[in-house]
């Protein structure tokens, strides 16, 4: 085996990734099986990854990043001439809606004048005060939108990130804590996942009283033998938490693959 | 890839030698055959997702299972010999995939996982954070924030090396070099660490 061919192709790291294809796969097996220099790239490669997987908390973040960058992503996709029809679309909603509305009440107001019937003039009033909440609702929902969109489109620092390991035996007081953000945020939890392994998985958050806040299926180990969840800080108060995640093969019953707990901090 | 420039022949040689001896009944031939593979066997083992006892007791198996077979027959191809230790210890290791799949069956599965699979050991735990934070002190000592980009962009978000190179206008001689660079100065805070936890603290 080629020890320079090995080093240029990045070999090591390439099957410490799963990436080498299967033949290739193979046949360094064969070679590393007698070969204490390469045994000891292998074993820094493992390492090394595991280090920079774990500083960056990178299925995490893709997580986090993939759903709060989900519109920007979409926008991104289409054309510029689409990009622009969107912002049309949204400057005229914008434009023309108070307008319009504006217009309904100069139109109502006018016939108000001719109704001798106070009743209907009152009646016609509070329909106009709801129009006027509804568009100040609407008013806010956009501001709100917007702003998330600009979060959006920004990295997310400090995202909270909670690496954990399944409990074994009882379930005791759990030491993993979280301290909720001042500001609502993604919260990453990344679990451990021990051997045998499933296709996929589901999981289920459980507040201290066992409701069940959220339920997610066919969840997937990444190359870490972990499963990532990011999870909205707005779904979370102080209190204690429990993961229940099961196995999922086809045709077989779900098989109880770890329950992982943590607290969080008000 | 070539895989025949430098210790093909050797590891043909060495196999084929180790064969004939042990079926002419060599125990030195066993036990040499034993050192050579074994520590390869074993990480094998491992990167095919067997736990730590389960490992060793493969890797016992595996010797076992081989040795006899040439202590019997031999091998249609000597020189193939890693192949064949290789191909054992799949067998095996898929085999007791199975019969865990099988045991699941039982009343209390749970508690089968548990004592097959022990909790990661707080040992473990400290020597990841410290490879995380080694990680963070190697990417600040980097000196420009291509080479930093690099490194994350191929461990983190294992792009492909073409890729990187292509986007960051570099070279694979650069590349390599930074790579080579960065796991030399990672395997040395990682010894350093080693030296002060004492010899308990060894990743594997």
């Amino acid at each position: 085996m080629d020890h320079t061919d090995i080093e240029e192709q990045q070999i090591v790291d390439r099957y410490v990734m799963g990436k080498l294809p299967a033949e290739e796969a193979e046949r360094f097996e064969e070679h590393f099986l007698s070969c204490p220099e390469c045994l000891e790239q292998l074993e820094l490669a493992e390492s090394m990854q595991r280090g920079f997987k774990r500083a960056a908390g990178q299925d995490v973040a893709q997580i986090a990043a993939a759903r709060q960058l989900a519109l920007v992503a979409w926008l991104s996709r289409l054309s510029r001439s689409r990009q622009m029809a969107v912002l049309a679309m949204a400057l005229l909603v914008v434009a023309v809606l108070p307008a319009g509305l504006a217009l309904r009440e100069l139109a109502r107001e006018r016939s108000a004048t001719g109704l001798r019937n106070s009743e209907e003039v009152g009646k016609l009033r509070s329909e106009l005060d709801a129009s006027r909440r509804d568009l100040t609702a609407e008013r806010q929902a956009r501001a709100s939108a917007v702003e998330q969109l600009a979060q959006a489109r920004q990295p997310q620092r400090n995202v909270p990130i909670l690496f954990l390991d399944a409990e074994r035996g009882g379930a005791g007081e759990s030491s993993v804590r979280l301290r909720l953000p001042r500001t609502p945020t993604w919260i990453v939890l990344a679990l451990t996942i021990e051997p045998p392994h499933q296709p996929s998985y589901s999981a289920a958050l459980l507040d201290a009283h066992g409701h069940e806040l959220w339920r997610g299926g066919d969840l997937r180990l990444n190359e870490s033998d972990s499963l990532s969840l990011s999870l909205p800080s707005s779904l979370l108060a102080p209190g204690d938490y429990t993961l229940a995640v099961e196995g999922l093969a086809p045709g077989r019953k779900p098989v109880a693959a770890g329950r992982f707990a943590f607290r969080v901090l008000g | 890839m070539s895989f025949d420039a430098e210790r093909e022949p050797d590891e043909a040689a060495v196999a084929t030698d180790l064969v004939r001896r042990i079926a002419a009944g060599d125990s030195a031939a066993e036990t040499a055959l034993v050192q050579r593979y074994s520590r390869g066997l074993l990480y094998l083992l491992r990167r095919l997702g067997a736990p730590p006892e389960l490992a060793d007791d493969l890797h016992q198996e595996t010797f076992r299972i081989v040795l006899e077979r040439l202590r019997r027959r031999g091998l249609d191809e000597p020189a193939g010999l890693a192949g064949f230790l290789r191909g054992t210890a799949r067998n095996l290791m898929i085999a007791e995939r199975r019969k865990t799949v099988r045991r699941r069956t039982d009343a209390d599965p749970e508690g089968l996982e548990r004592a097959v699979h022990p909790a990661p050991g707080q040992l473990s735990s400290v020597l990841h954070d410290e490879e995380a934070a080694i990680v963070r002190r190697l990417i600040a000592e980097l000196p420009t924030d291509r080479d930093r980009q690099l490194l994350l962009r191929f461990y983190v978000a294992e792009e492909e090396k073409e890729s990187i190179c292509a986007d960051l206008g570099l070279d694979s001689l650069h590349f390599n070099r930074v790579l080579f660079r960065a796991r030399h100065r990672f395997k040395e805070h990682l010894e350093r660490f080693q030296a002060r936890q004492g010899p308990a603290a060894r990743i594997g």
